[in-house]
């Protein structure tokens, strides 16, 4: 009797808005005597001190409000990242940040920092007013590799990281700075174990700095209202948790912090954290009781919000000649950019996805960053992944050739499965299929036919073949914190106003929910409504990072409206004068005793006279029970379902341009259970998007004296539409996690890996050339086609 | 600064209306009519996130589209003008809009107002369009959630509802 719509078509609940084109982003925010905020950035200096701000032309240009220097604003530090509250006091220390980033900046660290603020009555005032800003710095020599910022001499970017050492694997939590473990046997470990193998590969790789690109820049609008609130709206991926740091920033108690998350155009990683949120506020606090705006350019938001985490990444592994896997060694050094942003987290993770993978006997790798004077790092969907499939997917194709084995088969034979650890250690797999993703996407895509196609080819135009397989997570329990507050208030009319503080980033993720919540209940979805992203009702919740919406928000979810369900099943009960375990609930809320369906009362009933409870004139007695009904979650997780997927692509590279055109790709995906299946295809079709970028085309440039040189569309290529392969997304759903809400793993950020390795694994096929530079571009191609020497038939 | 007068036909409303000269379309649309549907996202015609179509006599169907990013306000005097909320409304969406609905076509449907804009001209230049003559009509409109796929989908959707009708 129950319609179940968990696992449906459906449409999304947010579309329809989107497609009108009546949801209100926050730059799309009007309010009452609003006024803008314009941040004024060092563009011409990567580094420098500032010397001095001259604000006298700028305050007399009619329509200015307000100039606001480093001393005019919040002297507290902060940090856009949120890893601090995501992990232990103590551990703060190893994996989290520290606070030293102001408002406004007296020490330029990277181009586009923040230096000072003008407020006016609109925008156009006050970009003009910012001009006539007079700035005087001292310019500082300026760092763009790790190599440049560790040598002795070099200016201290900050007193906390001496050396310019932004972070390192802290031997207190990593023995040996290192994460892995030693050979049990010989207690050995990493390139100790060398002389035992029969076959060692090894590269020097670097990885790109690429961009989020969100369609919709960052933008804040806040007010410090007469009630002595300061609120602020825009379009985080975290809403609880800035709301924490912009009170921690301004101290402030959080009943007089107000955060409103707006519709997110986009985000993946951009908005894990603050962007220009204290920006907006600090502004707001100087002009109390008027709203102020500050919308990013896209210029801004290119060159002043954090990036992936480029840098160089050395990997060796050995093997016995049968392929058993013996060691795996690595070490990544990583380009910081100005701030210590996002801690050691993406270097950490970069790791960690190497552990997760394959069976080796021993693993050590070593992780480190410097700062430089480029835009800072943060998170970037896959989060130090994308860079270990670029890395470990190439050595293990080149190690399977030296051994003469299958690539494919190896990989089957080879990766972790249920019982062994995951990412972290000490957790373990709890579900698996990866080789049912290998064995369907192999055969969709005709691998072992393509293989046999491509054997011999001519001409300038070659086929190549790749794959590579991926392992992620769901949440990042228990590393992080994850904790998700769920209230299920049931309405008068026995409908649901569901309230969590979770932002939906595009990804569906509000759709799942609320198609978790109407399965649970045995509802029609439209009596359900997911309210959100709004501090003053909705309870706590990280937010949406590390592919955690529906592994997290799913259960909290769940949890808060199997308790409504059991408070009406208890009243009915007394109602009913039955035993709870022998009622049941339909579709259409009418609550009966199993096997009796005349004894039943309506659901709707028990909810309305919870409400508007009277006493009967006539016996005095009360009608119904009162109360209104509520059901509420505080979850927190205690695994991270770790899922795992398969990537198989074919290039044609043209041998004589280096132009690499994408055919095919097919990427069968682990997902447990898809809750809603578009979404969860969505999630894989975008990501490819992206990784292929990140493996062919996006890098961000700088000068020598750290100018980006490609901070719009034009300059920074992305794929569009016609450069997009063939692409088939495959959802396997033969393994339902036993610990994951309805059997579901996580897909946000799994479908970015595999493309990575398996497009850079399908350039050497065709090639016979392996490139360790990301990205590969047609130019990287050329060059080494004529370092080798080669020519092609 | 001078302003000049001018009247814009929005989505059959006509607007009489001072505009700076030095003020873009988008501005004006955003900023003075609070039409915000068309978005702001590069400013320079790389994402066409603002776009919008504009009356073309030269076009079969009498329209075109134009990034709103890249013309100046003043210099659209006495044309019409439709956006994605001329096109359709709440439970009268167009065919592309409820297409881009069925299909998941939309994430964080930001670039989404601009692309049902660009796939009604598209459909209305090219009822046949191939997949590829659908994949290069829509370059220039930049989506960095969906890898295009599922909006390839509903565009394709779309012209086969229209095409159903006409027959």
């Amino acid at each position: 009797m129950t319609t179940s719509v968990v696992g449906k078509r459906i449409p999304k609940v947010d579309s329809m808005d989107k497609a009108l084109g009546t949801a209100e982003y926050a730059g799309d925010i009007r309010m009452k005597g609003m006024l803008y905020g314009k941040i004024i950035r060092s563009l011409e200096y990567a580094h420098a001190r500032v010397k001095s701000i001259d604000f006298k032309e700028a305050e007399k240009v009619p329509g200015v409000v307000k100039c606001l220097g480093p001393d005019d604003v919040t002297q507290n530090g902060y940090n856009t990242t949120i890893m601090k509250l995501l992990v232990p006091e103590a551990f703060n220390e190893v994996f989290g940040e520290i606070s030293e980033m102001y408002v406004f900046n007296k020490h330029v660290k990277h181009q586009g920092d923040a230096v000072c603020g003008i407020i006016a009555e609109n925008e156009e005032i006050a970009e003009r007013a910012a001009e006539k800003v007079k700035i005087k710095y001292e310019p500082l020599p300026v760092y763009l590799t790790a190599e440049q910022s560790k040598q002795p001499d070099a200016v201290q970017f900050t007193p906390l990281k001496p050396g310019n050492l932004a972070g390192e694997f802290d031997p207190s939590f990593f023995p040996g700075k290192a994460y892995g473990w030693p050979d049990p046997e010989t207690d050995k470990w990493g390139d100790d174990l060398e002389p035992e193998c029969d076959v060692v590969v090894s590269d020097e790789f670097y990885l790109n700095k690429v961009k989020q690109c969100q369609m919709e820049n960052n933008c804040a609008v806040a007010l410090y209202d007469t009630r002595g609130r300061l609120n602020c709206w825009s379009s985080t991926q975290m809403p609880k948790p800035v709301q924490v740091l912009l009170a921690d920033l301004f101290d402030l108690p959080l009943s007089r912090m107000r955060y409103i998350t707006t519709i997110v155009g986009g985000a993946f990683g951009a908005r894990l954290g603050m962007v220009c949120e204290p920006h907006a506020c600090a502004m707001a606090m100087a002009v109390p009781g008027r709203p102020v705006k500050v919308e990013m350019t896209r210029e801004e938001d290119w060159i002043a919000s954090e990036t992936r985490f480029p840098g160089d990444y050395k990997m060796k592994m050995g093997f016995k000649k049968d392929g058993t896997p013996v060691f795996v060694d690595a070490h990544f050094t990583g380009y910081k950019g100005g701030y210590y942003t996002h801690g050691n987290g993406p270097i950490f993770c970069a790791a960690a996805f190497v552990h997760g993978m394959y069976k080796w006997q021993t693993m050590r790798m070593k992780g480190d960053s410097y700062f430089t004077n480029q835009s800072p790092v943060g998170a970037f969907r896959g989060y130090g992944n994308p860079q270990t499939s670029f890395v470990q997917e190439q050595l293990i194709d080149v190690a399977c050739e030296k051994l003469g084995l299958d690539s494919v088969e190896w990989r089957k034979k080879w990766h972790k499965t249920i019982g062994d650890e995951t990412w972290l250690k000490g957790v373990t797999y709890a579900s698996d299929d990866l080789n049912g993703c290998i064995d369907i996407a192999a055969e969709q895509f005709k691998w072992y036919q393509k293989k046999k196609k491509y054997a011999k080819q001519k001409g300038p135009k070659r086929r190549g073949i790749g794959m590579a397989v991926m392992n992620h997570t769901s949440g990042a329990w228990p590393m992080l914190l994850e904790h998700t507050v769920c209230t299920a208030k049931l309405n008068e009319d026995c409908t649901i106003e569901l309230m969590q503080s979770v932002s939906d980033l595009g990804t569906g993720g509000h759709t799942a929910i609320v198609q978790m919540a109407a399965d649970t209940l045995g509802w029609p979805l439209e009596d359900i409504h997911l309210k959100t992203g709004d501090s003053d009702v909705n309870g706590f919740d990280i937010g949406a990072h590390a592919s955690r919406t529906v592994y997290c928000g799913g259960p909290a979810t769940i949890e808060a409206c199997e308790s409504v369900k059991k408070q009406l099943l208890e009243r009915a009960s007394q109602l009913l004068e039955a035993r709870v375990e022998d009622l049941e609930m339909d579709s259409k809320k009418i609550i009966s005793v199993k096997g009796n369906p005349s004894k039943s009362i309506d659901a709707r009933q028990i909810a309305k006279q919870g409400v508007y409870n009277f006493f009967d004139a006539a016996s005095g007695k009360q009608i119904g029970i009162p109360g209104q009904i509520q059901g509420y979650s505080s979850f927190l997780a205690n695994h991270c379902s770790p899922p795992m997927g398969a990537t198989f692509s074919e290039v044609e590279v043209d041998v004589e341009t280096g132009e690499v055109k994408l055919i095919e790709l097919v990427n069968a995906h682990d997902i447990g259970k898809a809750i809603h299946p578009p979404s969860v295809e969505g999630q894989l079709e975008g990501g490819a998007q992206q990784g292929l970028g990140q493996v062919l085309t996006e890098d961000m440039l700088y000068d020598e004296e750290g100018h980006c040189l490609n901070s719009d569309f034009t300059d920074y290529k992305m794929l569009g539409p016609s450069d997009m392969p063939k692409a088939k997304i495959i959802l396997v759903e033969t393994a339902p996690d036993p610990i994951g809400p309805m059997g579901a793993k996580s897909c946000g950020e799994s479908a970015l890996m595999g493309p990575i390795g398996s497009v850079a694994n399908a350039i050497a096929d065709a090639t016979g050339l392996r490139f360790v530079e990301a990205p590969i571009t047609p130019e990287r191609i050329l060059r080494k086609i004529k370092e080798n020497g080669i020519t092609y038939e | 600064m001078d302003k000049q007068p001018i009247t814009l036909t929005i989505n059959g409303r006509e607007y009489n209306i001072l505009v700076a000269g030095h003020h873009t379309l988008l501005q004006v649309m955003r900023d003075q009519l609070d039409l915000t549907e068309v978005k702001y996202g590069c400013g320079r015609g790389e994402c066409g996130a603002c776009s919008v179509l504009v009356d073309d006599e030269n076009e079969p169907s009498g329209r075109k589209v134009v990034d709103s990013c890249l013309i100046l306000a003043a210099t659209m005097d006495g044309r019409k003008i439709t956006t994605s909320r001329g096109l359709g409304e709440s439970g009268k969406p167009n065919v592309v809009q409820q297409a881009f609905v069925d299909e998941s076509g939309i994430q964080c449907g930001f670039c989404t107002p601009g692309m049902v804009v660009k796939s009604t001209a598209l459909l209305e230049r090219n009822p046949k369009a191939t997949e590829d003559e659908i994949r290069f009509g829509l370059e220039g409109n930049i989506c960095r959630c969906t890898g295009y796929v599922k909006i390839v989908d509903s565009v394709k959707k779309a012209q086969k509802a229209i095409n159903k009708k006409k027959k």
